[in-house]
């Protein structure tokens, strides 16, 4: 074997360390490239997240956790996020894609809402406390023949 | 100037011998297939396609294939890792298994939010795509030389910039977006606090309890930023990557006990690259062998001690 290393290598290398420097030199993040923002963001008391609640017959709401729903939906709070920057079309399009996995997490649902969780952590004696403020994004009705 | 071009040199095509080469190239292929095979793909098949947002390299994909297709992939990536672990048509089957790989962690991460878990595997292992095939298994007599070469040094070196490169800029982005006040400030804080409430964590009570502790929480984040900013001085000075290694080890097993966070790949991955694992086997073997050597030779002291006892006695 010759010790040398082949041209072909060599560029090769080349290339993948110029896409590893475009991310976060250029701003860009189109994975696999990405800027690399791991944990990058100040933790603070307050967090925003972004919440499906399962609406009873009764009018009564109750937030679904994500965690009970199928993988594919586990991180639609991402898609959720970006609903207030979106039209009304294409918030009932989420809303309604969520709809007969809420129903089917929660028999007796009727409506299903998605609403924003203005939440602050505070301390209450030993314990922490978190409180909620909510806005609702919009609802739509589950389907007919969901659970 | 030719003191800055002969390190970058030496940095990205250094010499390593090729069992070094071996045990990373098979130790990639065996992560690569254990993310094929046991990751949770096929359950994304029922994704709605309002939750699907494609990550760039899958722009053209607008709802998730069906589970066949995922199982296809799955299968496919795995019996290619496995040819690739046993040193079969080496080149093409570690190629398959790592472009699968990059297509299920692509469709994974296409549900609107930039998922890290597999990047660093996947970004390490490139430069092995076109690795020189040094040996089979039954060669591994050979792999015990302690010839390095640059011909069989260069996807480890190249893998080891790389690393620093990714684990540098996580500590950049830090800094830049958040200041000092990632370290200094509470952040580290409710990052423990909240992390129980959104996963799962093992350890939840720990990380409530460094959460409430602030000197322990902005110990920890001093931790992090300075791991991750100073990563880039193991391409300086070897020796620390050993320590680097255990340290990134730590964190990341941390991570998953604390805040439920999978970063197992990244975990494995860092330490199969940055330790030569052939000399601390080498190393072992002889520490061992100088130990039964001393044990032998005491083995025949207590007849000679007794010897000069019995004649200082007499």
């Amino acid at each position: 074997m010759s010790d040398r290393v082949p041209t072909s290598a060599r560029l090769f290398v080349g290339v993948l360390l110029v896409l590893l420097l475009v991310g976060p030199c250029g701003g860009v993040e189109a994975w696999p490239v990405t800027r690399w923002r791991l944990f990058s963001a100040n933790r603070q008391a307050t967090d925003t997240r972004w919440l499906v609640q399962s609406v009873g017959a009764d009018g009564s709401a109750s937030t679904v956790s994500l965690e009970e729903l199928p993988l594919g939906y586990r991180h639609a709070e991402w898609p959720m996020a970006d609903l207030p920057r979106k039209s009304e079309a294409r918030r009932q399009q989420v809303c309604e894609a969520l709809a007969p996995a809420v129903a089917d997490a929660r028999p007796g649902t009727r409506k299903v809402a998605l609403v924003k969780d203005e939440q602050e952590l505070v301390q209450r004696g030993s314990d922490w406390q978190v409180i909620h403020r909510v806005t609702a994004v919009t609802t739509c009705d589950v389907p007919e023949g969901s659970s | 100037m030719s003191r800055v071009r002969a390190w970058i040199d030496d940095t990205l095509w250094g010499a390593e011998t090729a069992g070094r080469l071996f045990i990373v190239h098979v130790g990639l292929a065996v992560l690569i297939g254990a993310r094929v095979a046991l990751g949770s793909y096929r359950q994304l098949a029922d994704t709605p396609d309002a939750l699907v947002e494609p990550v760039a390299m899958l722009r053209w994909v607008h709802s998730m294939p069906p589970v066949g297709v995922f199982l296809a992939i799955q299968v496919v990536g795995t019996v290619a890792a496995i040819a690739a672990v046993c040193r079969w048509r080496v080149r093409w089957t570690f190629a398959v298994a790592w472009f699968a790989y990059l297509v299920l962690a692509g469709l994974r991460g296409s549900r609107g939010k930039v998922l890290h878990n597999d990047l660093l595997l996947l970004w390490v292992s490139a430069p092995f795509l076109l690795a020189p095939v040094v040996a089979r298994w039954h060669g591994l007599a050979d792999l015990r030389q302690q010839v390095t070469r640059r011909a069989t040094g260069w996807p480890v070196r190249a893998a080891t910039a790389i690393c620093a490169l990714i684990y540098f800029y996580a500590g950049y982005n830090k800094l830049a977006r958040s200041g000092l006040s990632w370290v200094t400030g509470d952040n580290m804080r409710y990052v423990m606090l909240w992390g129980p409430r959104v996963g799962s964590p093992v350890w939840g009570d720990l990380a409530r309890w460094v959460g409430e502790n602030i000197w322990v929480a902005r110990g920890s984040a001093a931790f992090i930023l300075g791991l991750e900013l100073t990563f880039p001085i193991i391409l300086f000075v070897r020796r620390l990557k050993g320590p680097y290694a255990l340290a990134t080890m730590f964190l990341h097993i941390g991570t998953w006990f604390l805040l439920g966070l999978d970063y197992w790949a990244w975990a494995l991955t860092v330490p199969l690259v940055l330790i030569d694992w052939p000399a601390v086997a080498l190393r072992v073997a002889a520490f061992s062998a100088t130990r039964r050597e001393r044990r032998e030779v005491r083995g025949g002291e207590p007849a000679e001690q007794l010897g000069e006892g019995a004649a200082v006695g007499g």
